[in-house]
């Protein structure tokens, strides 16, 4: 074995002992990573006012002492967090909101610093659960600071609000938001839908009314257009009716022609009958006077001669008769003067036989009625003297005990009473009652109580103490009549 | 970082937390932003310059 060998093995080995060694020691920050080596105490680095005391790496590599130093990773990747919450705006008006935020480690040492001294043994998971509790705190807070408008329409306001509300916080832990984004809003209480409302009615109005406004249009279009097509139709139909009526004219004169050419001839055959007619009437007539009324007036002459002969001869002979029936008349008259003559002096003669009797028999029977009409004339003076002493004896009776008395002649008379008194009533044509049943309970109640104040009249009258006249106790009409008119009536009178 | 100048993307004003948008590291990080003078607003998309920087994420910006 040479030396050379020897020794040129030993160096190939130290050279791979050294590889591996700086393998082992080296570390190397990828861009999403930072390095935290802590072992060696670490001066200030610019950019951070204090010394950390631990060494942080980004972007490059280092070499860490196994044993004497211990290095960590810390991940400086963009970590996304989703977030549901239910809050209220600054309205007041309850919401749920989804959102999402994107964060990371802030790439600058304080940051990282921050960070390492808060997260370094957390993992992923523990990191987003983290991060998601702060967080929606402060998304509560964030969505209580705007309007729900605010959040829907004006993303400035969003971000701004998310800057002021979780800035502190999130610098105190070393950490960035990236993004935050509201992925749902939804309120229970419609008022977002209540937002769109007055926009979709106006929207919808103007559709309404264009549609209204198109169908109008159109309904007008259709509507000229039916009037056009129906005045059309009536031109067509009333020319229509027009050749009609010619044609229905023509035909009807066709179809009389016929009758009326035959009428025509009929009329001409019946205007030559009637000629023939007149002819053979002429014929007639003069047959007639050739047949019969020459020789009838011949006739009639004769039989007028005839007359007249006759006639004259009459009267003649009548003037004759004439004469002779005034000569007998004249001596008839004669003879029945003489006759009346006698005649009256007879009867004049008897006459005064006759009245002679008469007055004697006349002034026999005056005697005997003279004598008949005084027996009568004491029979009635004593019949009223026997009345008389009935009537005292009832006056009597009547101051003894007047109302039986009276009562009694009442009782009968009672019937006409009543009815004269009811006469004025019954002559009544209408009643008019201006207080009802009332009025008419009163009206009955006052003829009833005009009867009993007649009665009661009578009573008063009847029950004056007898003076010997009778008359003035007998019950007259007078009496009747003056009474209701010297008491009068009223309502609630007692009879 | 003082010095750089960055860009506006969430409005700045009085109580109001705004972001600035600055390149640094290789990339553009997202700074919490203020003005510097603290009535003033300034509007997205405006050209700021870091003023002060206090770590780990809040800078104070002036106009540009």
């Amino acid at each position: 074995m040479s030396p050379l060998a020897v020794i040129g093995g030993a160096a190939v080995v130290v050279v791979v002992l050294l590889f591996l060694l700086f393998r082992a020691m080296w570390r190397v920050a990828e861009p999403n990573e930072a390095l935290i080596i802590s072992g060696f105490h670490q001066d200030a680095v610019e950019g951070v006012a204090e010394s950390l005391g631990f060494k942080i790496v980004t972007g490059k590599g280092s070499l860490v002492m196994p044993g004497i130093q211990r290095v960590r990773y810390l991940s400086l990747d963009a970590n996304e967090t989703e977030l549901d919450i239910t809050c209220v705006t600054t309205q007041g008006i309850p919401v749920s909101v989804k959102a999402v935020v994107i964060y990371k480690v802030g790439d600058d040492y304080a940051s990282i610093s921050n960070a390492a001294r808060r997260f370094l043994d957390k993992t992923q998971d523990e990191l987003e659960q983290k991060i998601k509790n702060v967080f929606e705190g402060h998304l509560r807070s964030i969505v209580g600071g705007l309007t729900v408008e605010q959040m829907i329409r004006e993303r400035e306001a969003l971000t701004e609000a998310t800057r002021r509300h979780s800035g502190e916080e999130m610098q105190k832990l070393g950490l960035v938001i990236d993004s935050l984004q509201i992925k749902e809003i939804d309120d229970t209480t419609g008022y977002i839908k209540n937002l769109a409302a007055p926009h979709a009615a106006e929207v919808q109005k103007q559709a309404r009314i264009a549609q209204a406004q198109a169908d109008r249009e159109a309904t007008e279009q259709e509507q000229q257009a039916e009037a056009l097509k129906a005045a059309a139709r009536r031109e067509t139909e009333i020319k229509k009716a027009g050749f009609q009526a010619e044609m229905d004219r023509a035909q009807r004169e066709a179809a009389q022609a016929g009758p009326l050419a035959e009428q025509i001839a009929t009329q001409r055959v019946v205007v030559e009958r009637t000629k023939v007619a007149e002819l053979e009437a002429d014929r007639t007539e003069q047959q007639l006077q050739a047949e019969i009324r020459k020789p009838a007036d011949a006739e009639a002459y004769r039989q007028r001669t005839l007359a007249q002969a006759d006639r004259d001869s009459r009267i003649s002979r009548a003037e004759a008769a004439a004469k002779e029936t005034e000569l007998a008349a004249a001596a008839a008259a004669q003879r029945t003067k003489i006759e009346a003559a006698a005649n009256a002096e007879k009867v004049r003669v008897e006459a005064e036989a006759q009245a002679g009797s008469v007055e004697a028999v006349g002034r026999a029977e005056g005697e005997a009625r003279r004598a008949r009409g005084l027996a009568e004339a004491d029979s009635l003076r004593a019949q009223g003297l026997a009345n008389a002493d009935a009537v005292k004896a009832r006056a009597e009776a009547l101051a003894v005990n007047q109302d039986a008395v009276i009562a009694q002649q009442l009782a009968e008379r009672a019937v006409d009473i009543v009815a004269a008194a009811a006469k004025p009533v019954g002559d009544i044509d209408n009643l008019v009652v201006f207080n009802g049943t009332d009025g008419i309970q009163d009206a009955v109640m006052q003829s009833i109580s005009k009867g009993f104040a007649a009665l009661q009249a009578l009573r008063a009258t009847l029950s004056v103490p007898v003076t010997g006249n009778g008359t003035s106790a007998s019950p007259s009409p007078n009496s009747k009549e003056r009474a209701p008119d010297g008491l009068g009536v009223g309502p609630g009178r007692e009879v | 970082m003082v010095g750089k100048v960055g860009r506006v993307t969430g409005t700045i004003g009085p109580g109001r937390t705004g972001e600035v948008v600055i390149s640094i590291r290789g990339g553009t990080e997202a700074f919490l932003a203020h003005a510097v003078e603290s009535d003033q607003t300034i509007p997205q998309n405006a050209r700021v310059v870091v003023v002060e920087y206090y770590p780990p994420r809040t800078v104070y910006v002036a106009p540009a």
